[in-house]
């Protein structure tokens, strides 16, 4: 016998339990379950957005200074764990599609009068992780992020500019994008592509 | 294509609890990542290439889900894995011996020798679903061998009918 033979002799012992139920059925269940509790937490709870790319929908404290969000990673939503490590930084973990472990990590920070900085508090990043976000892809589509929504606005420019209303219940923001160079929101209007960078 | 998640249970369900658990080395934590790779395997948009690729797929997402398990805090880990061995019905004292010698070899050597002998992957695949470097893979690959040899001598002869 070849070692491999023995090998696989070896090894084919291993079954699961008798006990152990892969039922379709229940893996759909739970499945949904967690589609079910992403959603229930979106409405009670901040949208965040994570470092360019990523887009929180919805963000759950879980003890401490720990939050379990919801975010848009490469176009996917995914849970991840925002950790606020303090001085104005926070870290984001969480498992790709695959099962890997990742780790994201940001901060900010705001200027006083008298033109020092100072770390953005826990509330200030949320805050500023909170807008709608732009994602410029590989194949020339964009797409804004906001809460559970995902929209294509690649058609929408005119002038290389975008004029997009964000509807979240009972929040609306007026988003101006800037086609590769930024976007702006306002809860009153839109606001002119000369008013910000 | 993607197929029907009933069919991959039926072909791969013990295959992905076999690699699970020789990560884990225990059989609840094990039951939990094949769970786990199927629910996975239900909630990703990905389209498949071919049989293949969805086989390399789930066996990646095993591993990596059954390591993240090994690093968590909340294990299930209820049962030592000397008390499992026992109530394994291995065919000879010489599968259970070398069964027992490859879960006391270190995990990254542990992970290469089964993809490589029970999975019938290549170097070159088993570079691929590990991420790591073909000559990283055949290093590993090569100090289990020798670390099984040494262990088992005659059990485990030195007849390796697959070149790496």
């Amino acid at each position: 016998m070849t070692n491999q033979e023995k090998y696989k002799q070896a090894f084919s012992v291993l079954h699961t339990s008798v006990d152990f139920n892969m039922e379709v059925e229940k893996m759909n269940q739970m499945k949904k379950k967690n589609k079910i509790k992403t959603v229930v937490a979106s409405s009670v709870a901040a949208c965040l957005v994570v470092a360019g790319s990523a887009t929180a929908t919805y963000a759950a404290d879980i003890g401490g200074i720990q939050r379990a969000v919801q975010v848009w990673i490469h176009g996917d939503q995914t849970q991840v764990t925002v950790e606020f490590v303090g001085n104005g930084k926070y870290n984001i973990e969480y498992l790709d599609y695959e099962g890997n472990e990742k780790h994201l990590s940001g901060g900010g920070v705001a200027f006083n009068p008298d033109g020092s900085e100072r770390p953005l508090s826990e509330e200030e990043l949320m805050e500023e992780l909170t807008a709608p976000q732009v994602q410029y892809k590989d194949d020339g589509s964009v797409w804004v992020y906001w809460y559970d929504q995902k929209i294509d606005i690649t058609d929408k420019f005119e002038n290389d500019v975008c004029y997009i209303q964000l509807v979240n219940g009972e929040d609306t923001l007026y988003m101006t994008v800037k086609y590769q160079k930024g976007s702006a929101t306002s809860p009153h209007r839109y606001l002119s592509p000369v008013e910000f960078n | 294509m993607n197929p029907p998640i009933e069919i991959l249970v039926e072909k791969y369900q013990n295959n992905l609890y076999t690699v699970a658990f020789n990560v884990c080395k225990n059989a609840q934590d094990a039951e939990d990542v094949v769970q786990d790779t199927f629910i996975q395997y239900l909630s990703q948009k990905q389209e498949f290439e071919s049989e293949q690729h969805i086989r390399a797929w789930l066996i990646r997402v095993a591993i990596n889900k059954a390591k993240n398990k090994t690093k968590s805090f909340f294990r299930r880990n209820m049962q030592p894995l000397e008390d499992y061995i026992e109530t394994l019905k291995f065919e000879s004292q010489e599968s259970s011996d070398l069964f027992e010698t490859v879960m006391q070899l270190p995990q990254k050597y542990r992970i290469v020798i089964h993809l490589f002998y029970y999975e019938d992957y290549s170097i070159k695949e088993i570079a691929e679903i590990l991420k790591l470097t073909q000559s990283n893979v055949k290093v590993r690959l090569l100090r289990g061998r020798i670390l099984l040899r040494n262990t088992l001598k005659e059990v485990w002869a030195d007849d390796e009918s697959r070149e790496i």
